[in-house]
């Protein structure tokens, strides 16, 4: 198959797997393209919202479209790590001898639902984020290769954050994209109460196969990326450092880490999937924008003053994007219409 | 080798109206300051001769000249001319990233893509031309200096000075007496009246004649001879004189151990002038509304004092990073620190070798303190109130007392009473109690605990809702 078709290929596989998650979930147009983007950009997300917006069932829908392997995770505060990653069991042969099997865990899928993270203790969380971060898990000193591909959807609940264990910063870090799940406007609430209270289901039909998503990976890394585009990328990241000498005041004010260089990759290959899935063959400006906040908004840490002040980081990546902008741009600007 | 000719043509064609728009730029502003310096040769039309405005066209027209050159020839880099067409037409980094990767031996197949795809759509591009006139902001003010040039070369030339300074003797010489003794009255009272004047004039021929006794050669309104009375009226200007007494006195300033010392004043004391300046400060406002730039200059005054002997610049060092890094209680806490080692410095001078009176001498002489403190006490007007802890004897009035001892725990502190206007203590701590570090002020920890309380918050696994209970609580005591 020529790369034209490759890409017109992704365009549409794109397109008609978004299509089917719509055709069940109504609205959150932007949280969809972002978890696909994802996807395609071989990260797994996290998904913040309050109870009943449809996070779970999101999910859900999305592994019923692709022909991959999904399980369920509840987080609780009893669960173990063995839980989620197996354990070794005595098994007797035919023949009385005793040895011991490796007994697969929920871990072991390639779609894999952590549903409330943020539960469960950090041991357990720990032994979920390794095994997305490594692609394999090790039990008993034996290493044990997780599915390809795989892809990890967390969610959290801001609220009720009574006997929660909140992610720490470092294992924030490894999501790809963090998303907020917000309340649906007026008509889409109309419209939930019309496809839920009515006989019948809606169901999204498979239309893409795990091999299909590991190609489309492998095409979304081959887009070509501008220098400066790439520079900005690096810029915006370090804008996000209070101690950067460009640093926007807000960030010098509010901000006491800024994100790690996985927020660059984060936005890099965000954009890469986003020019793809537009029809576009290389990363553009308007790109990166796109994908800033659900790239960055977990990976800055505020300070106190921060805090206390309540500032909003969705506010504080604006500016970081307007400042790093102004300085890739310094001195460039003239004469243009 | 992906063809990018369309691609490179386009650049090529902006880049050569971005030249042309800066020639025209940097030309017009040649053209301005060309005109200003054209100015000169036709202000001196007498010393440059009847080519004065054949060198003032020339010089206009050469600045116009040189900034179309310069403008011209300003560095184009390829890259920024293919964002300039990317953002102008809406190509969103196409032609950018084609031109950028064409040539790169690494790329990929879909390079091949993205060229063909953006060649496409600049083949179909409207011939529009992205790249906009801009004026410079001398244009404003080009009229001006052309005017003026215009005015200058029709006018006839402009009167020069001869060199030579006007002859004032001789004028002064021929200047009549009374007109001399007016002028002299006039200058001494501008704003006076003229009845006010005649007055004056009167009273001062009036003690004059009683001077000299009522007689003498002196008419009524000959003010010459109040200068005549005068030693200075016999005396010519000396300048030597002038000089010699000059001298005399840099030498005076020179022997620096006959000058007073002025800090060796107790109201002049750095310690003292800065706790004035600290209490200027904060006049009531809680730390952190006290101005950042105000602190500063505080800390670095103190700076500039500790560099004259003092030990206190680690401390204002380290007050000044706080700031730089936007900490208000880091930097008022090293401000309490450096205080502290400027009062006790000050104390340490003023022990025994500072002003008379001190406590030392005080101690050496046999005197108490109530024996003659009196007028010779520097603390008279040092009365802050109490700051325990700042005793410099460990022990002074012997052992502690064998309660003291039988109660580890038990604390006591004793201290004398301090002169001056406000109640005060020096005073020490006893017992267990003094080796507690809970002397410190509470400002002076206050900034130190609460950053302790954001390092523990940002560490520790705390629940957030005691995380704001937390920060609630430091709130509140920032309040107080």
């Amino acid at each position: 198959m020529g790369n034209p078709d490759r890409v017109r290929e992704f365009v549409e596989a794109f397109g008609r797997l978004k299509a089917e998650v719509q055709n069940v979930i109504v609205g959150y147009d932007e949280v969809i393209s972002n978890v696909l983007i994802t996807l395609f950009a071989g990260g797994h997300v996290l998904l913040e919202g309050v109870p009943g917006l449809g996070k779970t069932l999101l999910i859900k829908t999305l592994a019923a479209g692709l022909e991959l392997s999904f399980s369920r995770i509840q987080f609780t505060p009893d669960l173990m790590p063995a839980d989620i990653i197996g354990t070794s069991i005595i098994l007797e042969d035919g023949e009385g001898r005793k040895h011991f099997q490796f007994q697969k865990g929920p871990i072991f899928a390639h779609i894999l639902l952590a549903d409330e993270v943020n539960r469960a203790t950090p041991k357990t969380q720990s032994a979920l984020l390794e095994g997305m971060q490594e692609g394999n898990v090790t039990v008993s000193g034996a290493p044990h290769p997780l599915p390809s591909p795989f892809f990890v959807l967390a969610t959290q609940n801001p609220i009720e954050m009574e006997g929660t264990y909140p992610l720490p910063e470092a294992q924030l870090d490894r999501f790809l994209f963090k998303l907020r799940v917000t309340y649906p406007a007026v008509d889409e609430l109309n419209e939930i109460i019309d496809r839920t209270t009515r006989p019948g289901e809606r169901e999204a039909r498979r239309v893409m196969s795990g091999p299909e998503v590991v190609r489309f990976r492998e095409l979304v890394r081959e887009v070509p990326i501008a220098t400066h585009v790439r520079d900005l990328a690096s810029l915006i990241v370090m804008a996000t450092h209070p101690d950067w000498e460009h640093a926007p005041e807000m960030t010098r004010r509010f901000v006491r880490y800024g994100a790690s260089p996985r927020g660059a990759q984060a936005l890099v290959l965000g954009g890469k999937v986003r020019a793809l899935a537009d029809g576009r063959y290389n990363v553009s400006v308007e790109d990166l924008r796109a994908v800033a906040r659900a790239a960055l908004r977990h990976r800055i840490i505020l300070n106190f003053e921060g805090e206390a002040e309540g500032v909003d980081v969705e506010t504080l990546i604006g500016h970081v994007l307007d400042q790093a902008e102004a300085h890739s741009r310094r001195g460039k600007e003239v004469f243009l219409r | 080798m992906t063809d990018t000719g369309v691609l490179e043509r386009l650049v090529s064609q902006v880049g050569w109206q971005i030249r042309r728009r800066r020639a025209q730029f940097y030309g017009l502003r040649g053209l301005f300051y060309g005109a200003l310096v054209a100015l000169v040769p036709l202000f001196l039309k007498d010393a440059v001769g009847p080519s004065a405005p054949l060198v003032a066209v020339a010089l206009v027209l050469a600045g116009a000249l040189a900034g179309a050159l310069v403008g011209m020839w300003l560095p184009l880099a390829r890259q920024d001319v293919a964002r300039i067409v990317d953002r102008a037409f809406g190509l969103q980094d196409r032609v950018a990233t084609a031109l950028e990767w064409a040539g790169r031996p690494d790329r990929s197949p879909l390079v091949e893509l993205l060229v063909a795809d953006v060649t496409a759509r600049v083949e179909g591009l409207e011939g529009r031309r992205p790249v906009s006139r801009l004026h410079p902001r001398e244009l404003k003010l080009l009229p001006l200096p052309l005017l003026l040039l215009v005015v200058l070369a029709l006018a006839p030339a402009v009167p020069l000075p001869t060199g030579t300074l006007p002859a004032l003797s001789s004028a002064e010489d021929s200047e009549a007496p009374e007109d001399r003794e007016a002028r002299a009255l006039s200058s001494e009272q501008p704003q006076a009246g003229k009845r006010e004047l005649l007055e004056r004039a009167q009273t001062m021929e009036r003690n004059l004649g009683a001077r000299q006794g009522g007689t003498g050669g002196t008419q009524a309104g000959d003010l010459s001879a109040l200068f005549k009375d005068t030693a200075l009226a016999t005396q010519r200007p000396d300048f030597s004189s002038f000089l010699k007494k000059g001298d005399e006195r840099l030498r005076m300033l020179e022997q620096v151990d006959r000058l007073p010392d002025l800090r060796r004043d107790f109201t002049q004391s750095p310690y003292k002038v800065i706790l004035q300046k600290k209490k200027e400060l904060f006049g009531g406002l809680r730390p952190d509304q006290v101005s950042p730039q105000k602190l500063r200059e505080l800390l670095e005054e103190m700076e500039r004092m500790g560099r004259k002997g003092g030990n206190w610049g680690g401390e204002t060092g380290e007050g000044l990073e706080g700031l730089e890094q936007g900490q208000t209680d880091r930097a008022l806490e090293a401000m309490e620190k450096a205080l502290s080692k400027m009062r006790a410095m000050e104390e340490r001078g003023r022990g025994g070798r500072g002003l008379p009176g001190g406590r030392e001498a005080d101690r050496r002489s046999g005197r108490g303190r109530d024996g003659g403190a009196g007028d010779s006490d520097i603390d008279a007007d040092f009365g802050e109130g109490s700051l325990p802890g700042k005793g410099r004897s460990q022990n002074p009035k012997g052992d502690a007392t064998e309660r003291l001892r039988a109660m580890p725990y038990d604390a006591g502190v004793e201290g004398e009473a301090r002169a001056g206007r406000k109640e005060g203590f020096d005073t020490n701590l006893l017992g267990k109690g003094a080796s507690v570090p809970s002397r410190l002020h509470y400002m002076g920890v206050f900034g130190q605990y609460r950053k302790m309380m954001e390092e523990a918050l940002a560490r520790e696994q705390v629940p957030r809702d005691y995380q704001a209970q937390v920060k609630e609580y430091f709130d509140s005591l920032e309040e107080r």
